[in-house]
Order: structure tokens, then C-alpha cells, then sequence
């Protein structure tokens, strides 16, 4: 029992642990830096899992989440003076606000229907924010001030490591609550097919409204601690398509419904984003794509010949060794 | 505006010059559309890849006229075989391979294309803007109290031709009745002996060839970057929604609604907050009327 | 127990289910046949609350259920089987009748235990870690009932459980069928072929275009003239019966 776990939680154990130890090794800022965007992007991308993964309702929409979750930390605290903490209080709410509007839309449609619906979802809130000068600067995007403080959120890296590192445990237990839990069964049973999981008792609409929601909220968390981290909120980049591209990306290639995939995915895509933005940065602007241009045929890849991801590929390694030993 | 008052000699002409600029954007959303639709259509594929396309068109258009000075309207008619066969290797290497997969197989694959496509262009042509002004975007034609632009009237005819030679083909050749067929029953079409394959590779590479030349086309009217794509599949895609996905004639009618939403909520609401309007409307489509505007209900739950 | 009261279910022009009236006793098993076409699947999906009649009304167990959601009703303890199987296919076996086990207890590991019990009922037991999707088609038909019966039903709708399997698998699904009702629970079966149909039941009903043409004991269902009639474009089935 005690090994199954080990050989089960191992690799969150590994991943989670190495990054709580970092700081006591290395202070390098900008090794810091690295792994606190691999465990904000990781928990940005389990966020993107519980609904897409969990509940399979695919959404190409989630960073209009991540945008609410910005854009109230950001206004919050750069117009209003008020704490980030309210601030991201009050993009929860709002996210959940709209993730159930988002997740009623899942229940009139589906597969390539819904992803499309989220994508316009994502683009309305894209030109609301970048078009609504009063309230939101516009398309300059807002600088969020930076004051000294857990309460202000105006924290060193290492206070970032571990703040990003608790929100990924978190974010990663409630990963396992869906693999483990009465819920989570029922919600596998809607996500492999609506009909039988209806018939079986389960009230499938409500739990992919819920799971919508419930995921919409998490996105909204990362989106406001991220606006504090960065310290600017760009509404091109926060409601972008790329950038719920980017959630997708990381989980499909760490592993689709699988609780660790979203990190796995995210250690790959950010370090080697990190490190050509750092070599190319000013030389080549261009060439920070590259990344991307390997990611992108990654997936095509991935989705078709490993479609469980690494996580999937470590759990064929796993049974091939047991098999081995036995 | 005040509705309450009178329409002058001003309003008339306003509204005359944008009932023509309607049906001028109208044609080219209908050439970039119908691509996606008929891809959908007959593949029961949604390609997020297919605004990638239209952006490798434009710079088409772009290198061929910086480097050689060769007109659009030239390049155009190499435009055509070259997407063909764009169409033609990204179907064997990307395509083939999940024709039969889950949607959401579908949906990552055609988004990892995308990616791929958009971040190429990137890397080999930076993120600048790049604009060509052949002599004829700057020629001003009038009519009676309408004025547009040399290029967009060319560009409308070109796109209304070739989207009416793709139905023509659709409608009375023997291939486009077997590509009519196999999306009406795949199943059925393999057992007449229909090669799947091939109406699929043929599909993908139509689409793509209307794409790309609709890119071409459309170059000489806005500004070239990698993400160029991005702003005109989500119209595409607006447009195929409206119309009902996988119907031609529906793409149609869809492009010109769009155009019209387009062109009256610029003049009504500012330029600023057009797009607001489409999406809404995008978005109320969906939900009420999923199956386009002159659809059947229902084929959204099957997933179609 | 279920009790439907001139149930009409119309699609467009078409009427799938015409004025079905039908009653349900305590532990009865009850046949449903009829041609293809006939509005057997339609009816189903009426009781289970897949779709909603345009006129009449279903009672189960006291309870109108016109119109409920398929959940309430299987909570009420009314569940079906699909004839084209759905099987969560990417879950093994256990759970995908784990989550049949879930809807009736709320700790998954008394579920598992549950499922497992389930299983072996159904003889899915050196299955139970199999990808449900991996199956061969008699089994799955068998994984289907497994995983209604573990919403313990008590009242089970199964539907055309028998088609397509050999000779020696329907004989096993006819055997755990009987069995099942021994142990009291009521069942409604449809089939499509009479053969299987005359061994089970005690009391058939024939649906033909929609409509319930003949009520009664096997022997004197299939001597029906309108029977025969209604089946007269199939005698290729009848023949096989």
C-alpha cells in the first residue's frame, strides 16, 4: 500500500519537493523566477484540467478567467488601493460568475461547438478591457504598484517560490480529489459518455457546470497572483488565445486528467521559453517562438501517439518494470 | 444619431456607401469561409489552423511584391496550386493520421498546427508589420455618392468567382458529388467504394487552396504579421456558425451578416466596439440557434 | 410498479410511440418485441426520462415521473441499458461499475467492494481490470448490465441485451437474466428476436409502428394473427424463432 502510494505520488513528490529545497541551494533571481512561472503556469494549467480534463469539456476560453482574475487584482490594488488579496476575492467571485454562464454553454453544446463559444467568450472580455479606457487603461494594460508586504503582495522571490509552491499543492490535491473521490468517479462517467452517466444516476449537467466553474475559479486565482508577480496587466497577453492555448498545451503534453501532467508540462514549455527568451531577448525577438513552433508539432504528436501525455508514458514505464520484476 | 429625425441627402448617401461596403467585405469573408465550412462539412472537422493559412497567404503576397514587385492579382493564380499542395502535405503528414479521431484528438491537432504555422512565421519574418500598397489600393473609384477602393473592388470579384467556380464544382462535378456524398453518409461511401482518403485529401487541399488565396487577396487591404490569421478565422468562424457549419450557401449569407454587422457597427458604435457586436451575436448563435440561423436544430448534441 | 398511461412520443411527422398503455406488476418480466422500427428504444427512452412524451404519462412506483430527468428516475431505482452499449471506455471494468455502485453508496471505497460483488454476479470478475473499451462485444453487453445492476434497480430496463451474442453467451445472459428475476427483481426486456423472448417471459407485449398491437402469455402472443402480420416483412427472424 505504502510503495503503491510512493510509486503513484512519487512524482509529485520529486517535482514539488525539489522546488520547496531550491531555494536552499540556489538564490540565482533568475533561476527563482523559472520556477515560480513553471508552478504558476503548472497551476494555471491544472485549473484548465479540472473542466477540459476531469470533465472533458474542452475549453480554448480559459484565459478569460485568468484575465478576470489579473484585471481585478490589478484594479484592485493600482486604483483603488485595496489589498491584491481582495482583489483576487473578488475575481474568484467573479469567475464563478461567469464559469457558470460558461458551463451552462457546455451543457447546450459540445465538442468543437463549446471550444468555439469559449473562444469568443475570451475575445468579448479581450476587447472590453482593451477598449473601455475609463476603467481599465485600455490597451496600454495597467501597472500594479509594488509594496513591501504579504498583505500587498509585494514579495521577494523566495516568498514567491513558496506561495506559487503552496498553491500548486493545493491545486494539485484537488487534482487528486477527482481522480480518488465519489465526485470524480461520476465525473469520469460524464466526461467518457453523458448518456450512460445519466442513466446511472448521476446528474451529469450540474457536475460539468460545476466542474466548469469550480475550474473557472482556480484560473482566476492564478490570473491575480500572476498580475502581482509580473507587476503588469496586458490585456493582449491575459485574454489572449494563446495564452489558453498555452493551459491546454502544458496539460496535454504532462498528461490530460492526470494530476501531475499539468507541472510535467509546464517544466518543459516554461525552462525552454525562459531560456530563449533569455538568450535571443533584444537580438532576435523572433526567435523566443521557436518554443513554440516545437510545441506546436509536440502536440499534433502527442495527441496522436501518446495521448495520456508524459504522466502516461511514466504509468507504461511503471506497469512495464512491475511486469519486469514479477 | 437621432432616429426621430428625417433621412436627409446625407443619410441616403451614408447608407448607400454602407450597403456597398457590406456587400464588398461580405464577398471576401464568403471566399475566406468557405473553406472552413466546406472542411467541416464534408471532414466533420473544425480547423483552428485555417486563419495560419490565410496569414501564409498574405505573406505571399508580401514577398512576392517586395522581392519581385509581382501584383496580388498576379500572384494569385500561383496562389492556388501552391496552397493546393500546402493543403495536399499538411493533410498526409498532420491530417490523415486522426481523420477518424475523438473531436478533441482533432481540436489539439489542428491547434498545434496552428502554433506551429504562427510561430514559424514569427521566427523567419519577425513580428513586424508589413504592409504592401500596390498602385491600385490607393485608386478611389466613385459612384454616384459612393467611394471605395480599386483593390477592394477587385478583391470582391475575384473572391465572389472563385467561391462561385468551388460550387459549381461541389454541384456538377463528379468529384464534388462523391466529396457531397461521403459527408452525407461515410460509412455508406466506403462501402460503394468510395476512397474516403482520397475526398479527404482533396477536401483539405480545396480548403486550403481558398484560404490561401483569399490571404492573397486580402493583402493589399490590411497589414501582414504572424497572427494576421487570428482576428479573420474568428469571423470565419462567426460566419460559418451563422450560416450553419458545413453549409456553403449558409457560409454565404452568414459572411454578408457579418459584413453588415460589421459595416454598421463601425459607422453606429465606433470601429473600437464592432467586434463586440459579432461575438454577442456569435455567441447567442450557439446558444440559441446552434445549427446557424437557417439550420436544423440538433446536430451541435450529436457533436456533429 | 411502472405503469405508462397512453404514452405518445412523435418526432417531427413521425409518431415513434402511439397511446401506449402498459402495466408493470411487482416481479414481473415483462417481454417487449416488435419489428425494427417499432418504437421498442423510443418507449425506453420515454420511461427513463430520455425523452419527454407529448402526451400521457409514466408512473413508477407511485411516483409521476413524466418528464423527470434520466438521474431522478434511476435514483428512484428505474435504470436502463442502452442497445448500442455505452461503456465509459477508457475505465476498466470495476470502474465503470464503481460508478454505478456511487449513485446508491457515497464512500467509494464500500462502492468498490460493492462493484466488486457486482462483478461477480455478472461474471466480469477476471475482467475487472480491463479497459472497458478492450472488450468484445458479448462481454460489454454483460458490463452493461453489471453496471445498471449496481444502481440497484428495482425495476431494470434492459435493452436488446441478447443481441449479437453466440450461442454460449446469450445462453450465460439468459441464465443471469433468470436469476436476477429469481431474486425478485422486475424486469422489462426488449428483444428483437422472438426466440430468445419466448424462453424468458412469461407475458409479452408487441409494439408495431408505434403501437401496442397484442398483449399475453408467449404461445398466444405468437398465434396472433396481427402479430404474424406485423412480422410478416421479417421472415427471416420468424424463421430463426
Amino acid at each position: 500500500m505504502t510503495s503503491g502510494l510512493l510509486a503513484r505520488r512519487g512524482g509529485a513528490l520529486v517535482v514539488f519537493g525539489a522546488a520547496a529545497l531550491a531555494p536552499l541551494v540556489v538564490r540565482d533571481t533568475f533561476f527563482l523566477d523559472a520556477l515560480v512561472l513553471i508552478l504558476m503556469w503548472g497551476a494555471a494549467s491544472a485549473a484548465w484540467n479540472v473542466a477540459s480534463g476531469y470533465a472533458g469539456q474542452v475549453s480554448l476560453g480559459h484565459s478569460a478567467f485568468f484575465g478576470i482574475g489579473a484585471y481585478s487584482a490589478a484594479l484592485l490594488s493600482a486604483r483603488f488601493d485595496r489589498s491584491p488579496w481582495v482583489g483576487l476575492v473578488l475575481g474568484v467571485l467573479l469567475s464563478l460568475a461567469a464559469g457558470a454562464v460558461i458551463g451552462y454553454l457546455s451543457n447546450r453544446l459540445r465538442g468543437p461547438y463549446f471550444a468555439l463559444s469559449t473562444i469568443a467568450f475570451s475575445q468579448v472580455l479581450l476587447i472590453v478591457a482593451s477598449r473601455w479606457r475609463g476603467f481599465t487603461a485600455g490597451s496600454e494594460g495597467i501597472p500594479v504598484p509594488f509594496r513591501p508586504g504579504f498583505w500587498t503582495l509585494g514579495l521577494g522571490h523566495v516568498a514567491w517560490l513558496y506561495l506559487t509552491l503552496a498553491l500548486a499543492v493545493l491545486f494539485y490535491a484537488v487534482e487528486v480529489y477527482l481522480e480518488r473521490s465519489r465526485v470524480g468517479f461520476q465525473l469520469a462517467g460524464v466526461r467518457e459518455d453523458e448518456d450512460a452517466a445519466e442513466a446511472l444516476g448521476i446528474a451529469s449537467r450540474r457536475l460539468k457546470v460545476a466542474a466548469v466553474t469550480a475550474s473557472a475559479a482556480l484560473t482566476a486565482v492564478c490570473g491575480a497572483l500572476w498580475a502581482q508577480y509580473v507587476g503588469f496587466v496586458d490585456p493582449f497577453y491575459v485574454f489572449s488565445v494563446d495564452l489558453s492555448i498555452r493551459f491546454a498545451l502544458n496539460t496535454i503534453i504532462g498528461g490530460t486528467g492526470t494530476a501531475l501532467g499539468p507541472w510535467l508540462g509546464s517544466i518543459l514549455i516554461t525552462s525552454l521559453e525562459t531560456y530563449l527568451r533569455a538568450t535571443f531577448s533584444g537580438v532576435k525577438t523572433g526567435f523566443t517562438g521557436i518554443y513554440l513552433i516545437i510545441y506546436g508539432a509536440v502536440l499534433i504528436l502527442v495527441v496522436r501517439f501518446l495521448p495520456e501525455g508524459l504522466a502516461g508514458l511514466a504509468a507504461r514505464w511503471r506497469t512495464a518494470a512491475a511486469r519486469a520484476r514479477a | 444619431m437621432d432616429p426621430a429625425r428625417r433621412l436627409g441627402p446625407a443619410e441616403i448617401d451614408a447608407l448607400a456607401q454602407l450597403a456597398v461596403s457590406t456587400v464588398l467585405l461580405g464577398g471576401i469573408y464568403a471566399l475566406i469561409a468557405v473553406g472552413l465550412t466546406l472542411v467541416f462539412g464534408i471532414m466533420r472537422v473544425v480547423n483552428f489552423a485555417h486563419g495560419e493559412f490565410l496569414m501564409l497567404g498574405m505573406y505571399l503576397a508580401f514577398w512576392a511584391f517586395a522581392l519581385w514587385s509581382l501584383d496580388p492579382y498576379v500572384v494569385l493564380f500561383a496562389s492556388i496550386p501552391i496552397f493546393f499542395l500546402v493543403g495536399l502535405v499538411s493533410y498526409v503528414l498532420v491530417m490523415r493520421g486522426v481523420i477518424t479521431a475523438s473531436h478533441n484528438v482533432q481540436i489539439f491537432t489542428t491547434v498545434g498546427l496552428s502554433v506551429a504555422l504562427q510561430n514559424a512565421a514569427l521566427v523567419a519574418w519577425t513580428g513586424d508589420f508589413r504592409y504592401i500598397r500596390p498602385w491600385h489600393s490607393s485608386v478611389v473609384l466613385r459612384v454616384g455618392a459612393t467611394a471605395f477602393n480599386l483593390s477592394q473592388v477587385v478583391a470582391f470579384l475575384i473572391a465572389v468567382a472563385l467561391t462561385v467556380a468551388l460550387f459549381a464544382f461541389m454541384k456538377l462535378t463528379h468529384t464534388g458529388r462523391v466529396m457531397r456524398a461521403t459527408a452525407q453518409d461515410r460509412e455508406a461511401a466506403t462501402l460503394m467504394g468510395i476512397d474516403t482518403d482520397r475526398v479527404y485529401r482533396l477536401t483539405w487541399a480545396i480548403g486550403t487552396a481558398a484560404v490561401g488565396a483569399a490571404g492573397v487577396l486580402v493583402a493589399p487591404l490590411y497589414s501582414v504579421y504572424p497572427t494576421a490569421g487570428l482576428q479573420f478565422v474568428l469571423l470565419a468562424y462567426v460566419v460559418v456558425v451563422l450560416g450553419g457549419l458545413g453549409d456553403m450557401v449558409g457560409a454565404l449569407l452568414g459572411s454578408v451578416i457579418v459584413a453588415a454587422v460589421e459595416v454598421v457597427g463601425s459607422y453606429v458604435i465606433g470601429a473600437a466596439w464592432k467586434e463586440v457586436l459579432y461575438f454577442v451575436l456569435f455567441i447567442a448563435v450557439l446558444v440559441f440557434r446552434p445549427a446557424g440561423l437557417f439550420g436544423q436544430r440538433g446536430a451541435e448534441m450529436l457533436g456533429a | 410498479m411502472l405503469r405508462l398511461d397512453r404514452v405518445t412520443k412523435r418526432f417531427g411527422g413521425l409518431t415513434a410511440v402511439r397511446e401506449v398503455t402498459l402495466e408493470v406488476a411487482p416481479g414481473e418480466l415483462l417481454g417487449i418485441i416488435g419489428p425494427n422500427g417499432a418504437g421498442k428504444t423510443t418507449l425506453f427512452n420515454v420511461i427513463a426520462g430520455f425523452y419527454r412524451p407529448d402526451e400521457g404519462r409514466v408512473f413508477f412506483d407511485g411516483h409521476d415521473v413524466t418528464g423527470r430527468s434520466p438521474h431522478a428516475i434511476c435514483r428512484l431505482g428505474l435504470t436502463r441499458t442502452f442497445q448500442i452499449v455505452k461503456p465509459f471506455g477508457n475505465l476498466s471494468v470495476l470502474d465503470n461499475v464503481t460508478i454505478g455502485s456511487l449513485t446508491r453508496v457515497t464512500s467509494v471505497r464500500s462502492a468498490r467492494v460493492d462493484a466488486e460483488r457486482v462483478i461477480e454476479t455478472c461474471g466480469l470478475a477476471p475482467y475487472a481490470g480491463v479497459r472497458a473499451r478492450a472488450l468484445p462485444v458479448g462481454l460489454r453487453k454483460r458490463l452493461e448490465v453489471a453496471r445498471a445492476l449496481a444502481t440497484r434497480p428495482r425495476l431494470l430496463l434492459l435493452d436488446e441485451v441478447m443481441a449479437g451474442l453466440n450461442p454460449a453467451e446469450l445462453m450465460g445472459m439468459v441464465d443471469l437474466i433468470r436469476r436476477l428475476h429469481a431474486e425478485g427483481l422486475t424486469l422489462v426486456v426488449i428483444e428483437h428476436i422472438m426466440a430468445a423472448m419466448m424462453r424468458l417471459a412469461r407475458r409479452i407485449v408487441v409494439l408495431h409502428h408505434g403501437e401496442l398491437i397484442a398483449t399475453g402469455a408467449p404461445a398466444e402472443v405468437a398465434a396472433d394473427r396481427r402479430v404474424i402480420d406485423a412480422y410478416l416483412g421479417e421472415e427471416f427472424v420468424l424463421a430463426q424463432a
